[in-house]
């Protein structure tokens, strides 16, 4: 990261989509050492939060380390700043999509589902542990009432919205 | 009383014990649910695509909530709570974008009722219906059971925005527990997360998580697992085998959720709380009930 310049708009835009305070962090370290996807992923959040407040965000935003977060919120939870590094991750990932960098598939086919049928998930055929097969209609589930009207114009433009 | 519901995909495409069992176990507690005139992603997937757009669809859901005239929502899946509970908050202070997607729904027919007060299935029982009450329909006491509970992440944080439990001390569950006459044993990393959100980015890393929360619970003598959240459910009961298969562990650990143990208390058949579709061997868990 030797040559990179920090990236000053792109960090207002951060700072102001987390809404609390990604500056008063004291880098305290207690997002990292409850962090779910620490020991697997390395993910530390402190690392984030001081990358944010430097300007480094293009490093940021083109990693794959944004999309390690399992959302547990424990680091929103007990951050004795309020600085949330969850919602510093969350407006990183939003930008990272409006850049249109790399960004992993199954997040893509959740937004493609809900234009589709309002569902993020496609609907299971379940084989119990006797190797029978239930769906919905054999477990006498009711049908599933997907969204009508102007649902998928207004979704659609507000994916699109800048 | 009458009570609207919103179950979110999860449970709607897969974790149909759950939904099973919901239906099947508030009525005898004296509580119709009221399912919601059409339903759509309750937004928190969207969180990490766009913020405002995951508001429109979790602000939807509170406005399609408004046309069944109830004000009392029943919200069984941690995630979902989560994402309704952030839109709401935001629609209370009253920025540009929640003023933006008002105007959309109107568009739409649909107007957003500030009043709607949201429950999850845990403190629904707790502190709606109410421990006693819950004890006092129990037809078949589950003595004997040890079993450990697991809460899930987003029902209980963050505390700021209002959640349904102690974040770090969470004991609404095991009360309910407690209350079918079953014993709670309590564990190290309790609140360790299932994994579930990772699925969409590192699947791998989210069933070794699930492996390894699994692997110390079985390490208890329990009988088994209760949880509350169709995400958990998914990551330690129906992913159970692909998680021992990533972490080369051996996993036979039955995990059912709250209602379906609440179901056998109150003495309703198996197949009708769905307990034919857990992939963990619950039927380990069944003997020791029927005994």
């Amino acid at each position: 990261m030797s040559m990179s310049k920090p990236d000053l708009i792109l960090r207002e835009k951060v700072l102001a989509k987390t809404r609390r305070g990604v500056a008063d962090c004291f880098q305290c370290m207690k997002c990292t050492s409850g962090c779910t996807a620490l020991k697997l992923l390395e993910l530390k959040p402190h690392e984030i939060m001081r990358l944010i407040e430097w300007g480094f965000l293009d490093e940021l935003v083109t990693s794959d380390i944004i999309w390690t977060c399992a959302t547990c919120l424990k680091c929103t939870e007990r951050c004795p700043q309020k600085a949330s590094p969850y919602h510093a991750i969350m407006a990183l990932r939003n930008i990272a999509v409006e850049k249109e960098v790399k960004v992993p598939e199954a997040y893509l086919k959740a937004v493609s589902q809900i234009l589709e049928s309002g569902l993020a998930e496609t609907i299971q055929k379940i084989v119990t542990r006797d190797a029978e097969a239930f769906d919905r209609e054999s477990l006498k589930l009711p049908k599933i009432a997907n969204p009508k009207g102007g649902f998928q114009v207004a979704f659609m433009k507000i994916l699109e919205e800048r | 009383m009458k009570v609207a519901v919103f179950w979110g995909c999860r449970i709607l495409t897969s974790q149909y014990a759950y939904e099973m069992s919901v239906r099947e176990t508030f009525p005898r507690l004296n509580v119709n649910l009221v399912d919601l005139p059409e339903t759509n992603c309750c937004g928190e997937p969207i969180k990490s695509i766009k913020e405002s757009a995951a508001d429109y669809l979790a602000t939807r859901i509170l406005a399609l909530t408004n046309t069944t005239g109830l004000s009392d929502l029943l919200v069984p899946c941690n995630r979902c709570h989560f994402a309704l509970s952030e839109a709401m908050e935001k629609l209370r202070k009253d920025d540009e974008t929640s003023k933006k997607i008002i105007n959309t729904l109107k568009e739409e027919g649909l107007s957003y009722n500030p009043k709607i007060k949201i429950w999850h299935t845990i403190d629904f029982l707790h502190d709606f219906v109410g421990t006693e009450k819950v004890k006092k329909a129990v037809q078949k006491p589950l003595k004997g059971l040890k079993l450990a509970t697991h809460v899930g992440c987003q029902i209980i944080r963050y505390s700021d925005l209002g959640r349904i439990d102690d974040s770090e001390n969470p004991q609404k569950l095991n009360n309910l527990v407690n209350a079918l006459g079953a014993e709670v044993v309590d564990y190290p990393k309790k609140l360790d997360c299932c994994g579930g959100a990772l699925m969409r980015s590192h699947p791998n890393a989210a069933l070794s998580l699930a492996s390894t929360k699994l692997t110390l619970l079985q390490s208890l003598s329990i009988n088994g697992l209760v949880v509350s959240c169709p995400e958990c459910g998914l990551m330690l009961d129906s992913k159970q085998k692909e998680a021992a298969a990533i972490a080369g562990a051996k996993l036979n650990l039955p995990v059912l959720y709250y209602t379906q143990l609440l179901g056998l208390a109150l003495n309703i058949e198996q197949e009708k709380l769905g307990l034919q579709l857990n992939q963990s061997p619950v039927n380990q868990l069944l003997l020791n009930i029927e005994r």
